[in-house]
């Protein structure tokens, strides 16, 4: 502590000058306009020098005469002599080389000079973010950023998206952290599915997150900061890296307004196969594939207004953004609205910086698409009995009858239970409406102190509500819904309050040394999940008038309760410095100091992380052969703490319908918890070449996340009552290696084709899980279920387990006396969710004034499950059924219960009776998730604006997304999980099917 | 609370945290729903809390799924009372002797999780405070009430070790667990009624949600009826404790449930959860041997336990356990014999009996057979049990006492391969001049008749005496482990304590006397009844 005010007491003495000459300020900016930290500016053939703020902002003194010199490595360095103008501003023209002029955002929202960065870091443009626009802009970057996972989840449009940087490295959470301007978010998710049976609270359902609520427009550029280098500086949020996102600012004497309007169709793409030859008794009966008919064509408008003007002092942006979709199964349709203000004013001389940022999403969306058994109209669809004068059109039109015995209009299909229901019915009798308001605002100072110094502070505010509604009418299976109907309704608060204070100091100590470093400490407080739940209850509850729902109406208080989800605050000083050496040789060293509130009654509150980073610009040391631009190497070392659960540590009874509930979870007995830590090793390489047209930058990594937060079941035997103990136990590693490679094959005035392939590798491996957790931790349960997902010792993260056939050591079926196959309850290693590689190359042409782009996406190695189709074979729907019906029976390897005669042949009912279905072996149900896509296609025209009134730009084009796939062998998309939390990966059940979209987006600048 | 927020988030950023502002982080990192300890005292709401849990675990009241894989596919089915047509598992499940491990934790879980945990909880603001003894007392007999369920599910079970916090928790053996709930009992039942005698206000009426109302006397009946029941667990593997225990009971100066009125019922929240299986899940029905016995006695409490079937109107129709379901194509089809008879009114009602009256007439029916002291003969106690039955179902017994009619055969209305003859050839009427081996059959056919629909403990009497016989299952899928002949004897150690405490379960093996499968008899199960 002593060191920092020691820093402040350095920066805060007067500094004192001499000079008596003229004081000239400017701004030097590069040749888009952007300013340049880190310029110098010297008087010819004098001492003094100096070099540009982060706004590329500097002040120097000089006699009228001498001439001044600006210089910046990669551009051209301009003399200009001082006249009478006391303002000189400055823009430099390319150089030969751009690698070196780049400015990125990095921790912070600190501007730097990409080249000085010891640690690897990936941009997209703003126009990549909304070129082929998604109404989730994460799902926009897929395949365009080098050891980057995305998957989205399973809740169609406005669903949440799981993004995993290097890997999984954490047993409790791998998803980065947003932040917006330097300020992070707040991206919880009020609830995510970890069941295969689905919530019998409503179903499995995707709450939704916060980055889906975001409006794409708003946004500049995005930057990922892959390592635990680059993020160190948010500490334990930011340990799976963090996506930086800046927004639009105005730019000065410009007014615009873009507006935008993207229509989308989509429809299912990749169902599971049908048989039409078979009736539900397994006779030959014609049958109609009334599965596809099912779905229908989704619509997505987006439409987006921007305005942004600006003056010398001051800017504001204000945006609007409507979204309108309809989903492809009916009676799914979300609406969003986005606003969003910014206005950015400068006060004193510019010495004061001020800026407030306010923004808005409301979004409700019916009837959000469930995974899982319970609620899920898929499972009425696909496994409705066929044939017997069972007519789905018919269920579709009278999904209820009257009944005159309750004076109801009760539902009518061939089957109900829990699982099959009327999908019409569900529809329409059990509704669910999401409504998500989420509210952030922010208010940032940037106090200009002098030449080198800068203090800043900043406090922002995030507010997500989440309101889940769900009615369901009497005569809904009983299992799942009351006899007189069930009421669910589920408020979810979520609040962030961030604030800090950063100072930036950036100077020379000579000519040859630069260096700048932040000093700042943070608090950050966040309420996650605060819900209060009205539940009426099933079997039990209900309401007492028959479909009223309302409160009043429950027939007891057994299940309403109001839920703390998880508070925390966590407190932290930083520092990180770059010293730098004739723009050639930087050294970063940065420390982070963190006290958690969820660390208390352990033995310590806080946790201290450092990391130093090392990078040499090859190309400026020493002499390189023309065709090179450019070259750097660069190391890094990281560690950061991540805190634990909250509440963990001070365990308390809750209390239900009246009931007491011991904590579900408690420290194991003994033990002291503490901080996850994880430590990170990187290399990397950077190269230019063939007058900037080819680049290519290479990553190594190895991390390892030490001390994992684990929760497993406490033995019921414990003598707290806890259902869980948490410890530390456990660490994961990963190593990998990510390539980017930027070509611009074809370099002409009417025709170019640039191209980029982006290539990472990732290998996780969980280890040092203790012995008496079995070597195992298991992350969703099986329940009685044959699908399990965990974490074994030595293995990769997430590995897929599930029953399997009983087969003897030639690997025969061993069948049992009635001559069925058998299934090995214990559960085995079927498979693992990670892939070995992933490949994207995106390419993008240009005709004149035509345009296109295209996007190829792949994964490779890993495996997926199908539970659906596991259910569609046992329930004699599928094409697999009928197939084998038609061939006499399924060909297998198999032998008699005698060990001796062999068998070839199964009837369909025995092998899919016995193998298929949700407890049958799902060992038989795993394929392979590698898989190449078309992700995204975009062909357009820029309409020349000399030829249209009033307008600056526009373009057309026709966009499409998920066109096809080159291969695949899961019979759904392995891209699509049923949960973005850490659980229930690698399995489909009953998930709504990947949708394919095409559409039409129009861009236009007035 | 913003404005204060800010203010202090200025002034620890000022300090830039140099100085602490981590005083509120307790607060911070409490449940704000959570309870406090000084929160909880009024009104004994640190006891009657944890009672009230205790009370609504025996039997597992909700939700419904919950009772479902603690008894109601397990003990209710192997006890012969009930049968279901759901081809759980294609048909691989405990009904055809393959143990499935998913369900079957569930009773050991439900056990310590709510009712261990909250005993122990009673314990430490009671007894170990020196205050209020007869809440004590209470929560001791409702905990072995729970946990010697639990010992006849599994054997072995953790129980002396239970408060120990080590992280290999040892199993006592049943031996062991046995002879700690009659030392148990005894100091529960002692200060019961010393406190009875003293005839001063009861302190139990907030923490008891029984029929009991607090009374003291009551509950110390309770305590020498649970305490008789166990000793005739042990009757033939420990003949003299069992005696002792039993005469102890019986002579304790408030005895032993003689009454209606002094059954013990657990006034529940929730409709007893047997009904909502039978009757919303339509999971279970009647069973085969219940249709049998009490269809071939005509016995009246048939109308009380049973609905007519709905498939064949005005017929009583069981389902035989352990037989081929139909499965392929139709997945989940349990169509065929769902409608078959239902559970019925006895149920139907927001009550669970922890133990009646009327068995412990048949208690003292077979103590006063194998020549204990127990206030009469055997044939008297014998037919009492029957007359309280009956009265428990608002019934009078009348004719019924001098029946001579037989269990009938079963006919399978839709496969007749799962015909049967009966297997039983007992009438009700008492035959003084039968063997001790008859008279014990008819005691125990009439007592798991009167302890319907707790199939749990008429599970552990018929592995005991075998009584009554059941159809034996057609199909058997356990390759071998369990054999048709025998039956469950009781269930595996469970997955969560193999998992978590693998030493302790490893303990519990080494006392079994046995490979820890459905196969190994249990401690008292000896196979013979004299």
């Amino acid at each position: 502590m002593k060191k920092i005010f020691l820093i402040f007491m350095i920066v805060f003495t007067a500094q004192v000058s001499l000079a008596q000459v003229k004081n000239i300020k400017g701004v030097i900016t590069d040749s888009d306009g952007m300013p340049l930290p880190g310029a110098t500016v010297a008087v010819q053939g004098g001492q003094k020098g100096t070099v540009t703020d982060f706004d590329g902002v500097f002040t120097i003194d000089a006699q009228k005469g001498q001439t001044l010199v600006f210089t910046y490595v990669g551009l051209e360095t301009q003399n200009i002599a001082v006249g009478d103008a006391t303002t000189v501003n400055v823009q430099l023209k390319t150089a030969i080389s751009n690698a070196l002029n780049e400015v990125v955002v990095t921790s912070l929202g600190v501007k730097k000079s990409k080249k000085s960065l010891t640690y690897a870091t990936q941009e997209l443009k703003g126009e990549e973010l909304v070129r082929v626009k998604d109404a989730n802009v994460i799902n926009t970057i897929a395949g365009k950023i080098a050891g980057v996972a995305v998957t989205k989840s399973a809740g169609g449009t406005g669903g949440s998206t799981k993004v995993v940087i290097r890997g999984n490295s954490s047993i409790t959470n791998s998803q980065p952290l947003y932040v917006i301007d330097g300020i992070p978010l707040f991206n919880g998710s009020p609830t995510q599915p970890n069941g295969t049976f689905g919530d019998t609270n409503g179903g499995n359902r995707d709450g939704g997150d916060v980055i889906s609520l975001v409006n794409p427009d708003d946004y500049d550029s995005m930057t990922v900061l892959k390592g635990a280098a680059a993020s160190v500086l948010y500490g334990s949020q930011g340990a799976n890296g963090v996506i930086l996102l800046s927004s639009k600012k105005g730019k000065e004497g410009k007014g615009n307004l873009v507006a935008s309007s993207v229509t989308t169709f989509e429809t299912a793409a990749y169902l599971p196969k049908f048989q039409t030859e078979y009736n539900s008794k397994g006779d030959k009966e014609d049958t109609v594939d009334h599965v596809k008919d099912f779905f229908e064509t989704g619509v997505t408008q987006i439409t987006s207004l921007g305005f942004s003007t600006g003056s010398s002092v001051a800017s504001t942006n204000v945006s609007y953004a409507n979204t309108n979709s309809s989903g492809i199964m009916p009676g799914n349709s979300l609406k969003k609205n986005n606003f969003g203000v910014r206005q950015t004013a400068k006060f004193f001389d510019d010495r004061l910086t001020v800026s407030a940022d306010g923004k808005y999403t409301s979004q409700t969306i019916n009837n959000r698409p469930l995974s899982g058994l319970n609620f899920n109209p898929l499972t009425g669809v696909y496994l409705m009995p066929r044939g017997n004068g069972n007519n789905f059109s018919y269920y579709k039109d009278n999904f209820e009858v009257f009944d005159p015995i309750r004076n109801l209009n009760a539902q009518n299909f061939p089957v109900i239970n829990e699982y099959v229901q009327n999908p019409y019915w569900l529809i329409n009798r059990a509704k669910s409406e999401d409504k998500n308001n989420y509210f952030n605002g922010s208010l940032a100072v940037d106090y200009k102190v002098n030449n080198w110094l800068n203090i800043a502070s900043r406090y922002s505010y995030d507010r997500v509500e989440s309101i889940f509604d769900k009615k369901i009418y009497a005569t809904t299976s009983d299992v799942i819904a009351a006899k007189t109907g069930t009421y669910i309704n589920i408020a979810n608060l979520s609040t962030q309050r961030y604030g800090d204070l950063i100072a930036k100091i950036n100077t020379k100590f000579s000519d040859d040394f630069s260096f700048n470093a932040i000093v700042g400490a943070s608090i950050n407080n966040t309420m996650a999940n605060a819900q209060t739940v009205l539940n009426s209850g099933t079997t039990n509850g209900g309401l007492v008038n028959t479909n009223w729902f309302t409160l009043g109406n429950f027939k007891n208080n057994n299940l309403n309760q109001q839920v703390a989800g998880s508070n925390r605050e966590i407190q932290s000083v930083f520092a990180s410095t770059t010293f730098g050496y004739r723009g050639m040789l930087y050294l970063d060293v940065t420390g982070r100091n963190d006290w958690s509130s969820t660390l208390v009654n352990t033995d310590k509150l806080s946790f201290f992380y450092p990391s130093v980073g090392l990078t040499g610009i090859i190309s400026e040391m020493t002499t390189m052969p023309d065709w090179i631009n450019f070259g750097k190497v660069r190391a890094s070392y990281a560690e950061v703490g991540n805190d634990i659960a909250a509440f963990v540590t001070s365990p308390r009874y809750t209390i239900l319908g009246g009931q007491f509930v011991a904590p579900a979870v408690g420290p194991r007995p003994g033990e002291s918890l503490k901080p996850e830590l994880k430590s990170e090793f990187e290399v990397g390489t950077e190269w230019r070449m063939f007058d900037n047209r080819l680049g290519f930058e290479v990553s190594i990594y190895s991390s390892e996340t030490k001390n994992q937060y684990v929760q497993v079941p406490a033995p019921s035997t414990n003598p707290f009552g806890y259902t869980n103990y948490a410890f530390n136990a456990a660490s994961i590693t990963n190593k990998g290696i990510e390539l980017v490679l930027t070509g611009k094959i074809i370099k002409g005035d009417k025709f170019s084709w640039d191209t980029t392939i982006n290539y990472s590798q990732n290998k996780n491996k969980v280890k040092e899980l203790p012995e008496e957790l079995g070597g195992r931790v298991v992350l969703t349960d099986p329940g009685s279920n044959a699908y399990r997902f965990s974490l074994v010792e030595g293995r990769p993260f997430g590995v897929i387990e599930a029953f399997t056939l009983i087969k003897d050591a030639q690997g025969r079926i061993v069948l049992n006396d009635l001559g069925k196959p058998q299934v090995d309850q214990n559960f085995k290693e079927v498979g693992n969710a990670n892939p070995d590689f992933m490949l994207g190359w995106s390419n993008s042409f240009k005709l004149g004034s035509f345009f296109a782009n295209v996007l190829v996406d792949g994964r490779f190695g890993g495996n997926v499950m199908s539970m659906t189709q596991a259910l569609n074979d046992s329930y004699g729907v599928s094409k697999a059924f009928g197939d084998a019906k038609n061939a006499g029976g399924v060909t297998v390897n198999a032998v008699k219960s005698d060990g001796v005669t062999p068998v070839t042949k199964i009837s369909a009912e025995d092998y899919y009776g016995t193998v298929g279905g949700r407890s049958g072996a799902l060992s038989e149900y795993v394929y392979k998730a590698t898989n190449v896509s078309l992700r995204e296609l975009s062909i357009g025209y820029t309409f020349n604006p000399k030829s249209l009134p009033f307008v600056q730009t526009a373009s057309v084009s026709l966009i499409a997304r998920n066109l096809f796939f080159i291969y695949k062998d899961a019979p759904f998309d392995p891209n699509v999980a049923l949960s973005t939390g850490q659980g229930l990966q690698g399995i489909d059940i009953f998930g709504l099917p990947t949708t394919r979209s095409i559409g039409l987006n129009l861009n236009v600048t007035f | 609370m913003t404005r204060k927020y800010i203010q202090k988030s200025i002034l620890c950023l000022g300090l830039l945290a140099a100085v602490s502002c981590t005083d509120n982080f307790e607060s911070i990192n409490s449940n704000p729903q959570g309870s406090t300890a000084e929160s909880l005292t009024q009104d004994f709401n640190n006891i009657t809390g944890y009672s009230k849990v205790m009370f609504n675990y025996v039997f597992e009241q909700d939700p419904l799924w919950g009772y479902q894989i603690q008894q109601n596919l397990q003990g209710d089915i192997w006890s012969g009372y009930m049968a279901t047509s759901n081809p759980f598992n294609t048909n691989n499940n405990n009904m055809t002797y393959n143990l499935v491990n998913g369900w079957n934790g569930r009773a050991w879980e439900d056990a310590y999780t709510f009712v261990m945990s909250n005993a122990l909880k009673i314990k430490q603001a009671t007894k170990d405070k020196g205050v209020f003894p007869e809440l004590y007392a209470m929560s001791q007999i409702l905990k072995i009430e729970a946990m010697h369920r639990v010992t006849d599910i599994y054997g072995p079970i953790v129980f002396s070790k239970y408060s120990s916090e080590a992280s290999v928790k040892e199993y006592d053996s049943q031996e062991e667990v046995y002879n700690q709930m009659f030392a148990e009992l005894d100091e529960a039942i002692t200060i019961l009624s010393n406190s009875a005698d003293k005839g001063v206000a009861t302190i139990l009426t907030n923490a008891d949600f029984s029929s009991y109302a607090g009374k003291y006397d009551k509950w110390t009946k309770f305590g020498n009826s649970l305490r008789l029941r166990l000793a005739i667990r042990i009757a033939v593997k420990n003949p003299a404790l069992a005696k002792t225990q039993a005469e102890k009971s019986f002579n304790q100066k408030y005895s032993v449930m003689t009454t209606q009125s002094d059954t013990f019922i657990f006034k529940s929240n929730f409709v007893n959860p047997v009904y909502g299986n039978s009757n919303e899940y339509q999971d279970v029905n009647m069973s085969a041997d219940m249709e049998s016995i009490l269809g071939g006695y005509n016995d009246p409490r048939m109308d009380a336990y049973f609905d007519f079937s709905v498939k064949y109107p005005g017929q009583y129709k069981g389902i035989r356990t352990g037989i081929d379901l139909p499965v392929a194509p139709e997945g989940y089809s349990k169509s065929l014999r769902k409608d078959f008879s239902k559970v019925g009114k006895a149920v139907n009602k927001k009550e669970t009996i922890f133990l009646s009256a009327a068995e412990v007439y048949f208690l003292r029916a077979e103590g006063a057979l194998r020549g204990w002291d127990m206030g009469g003969d055997a044939q008297t106690l014998y037919e009492e049990g029957i007359k309280t039955s009956f009265v428990q179902n608002g019934l009078a017994a009348g004719a019924y006492l001098s029946s001579t009619l037989l269990p009938k055969d079963y006919v399978d209305p839709v496969d007749s391969v799962n015909n049967s003859a009966a297997v039983n050839s007992v009438t009700v009427v008492w035959d003084a001049g039968a063997s001790n081996e008859v008279k014990l059959q008819k005691i125990i056919t009439q007592k798991w008749i009167a302890g319907f629909p707790d199939g749990q403990e008429a599970w552990s009497e018929q592995r005991r005496t075998g009584y009554p016989k059941l159809f034996p299952v057609v199909k058997n899928t356990s390759n071998g482990v369990i054999s048709t002949q025998f039956g469950v004897r009781r269930v595996n150690f469970v997955a969560s304590e193999i998992a978590g405490n693998s030493g302790g379960v490893a303990t519990g093996v080494a006392k079994l006397n046995g490979p820890d499968n459905g196969a190994t008899r249990l401690w008292w199960d000896t196979g013979v009844n004299f």
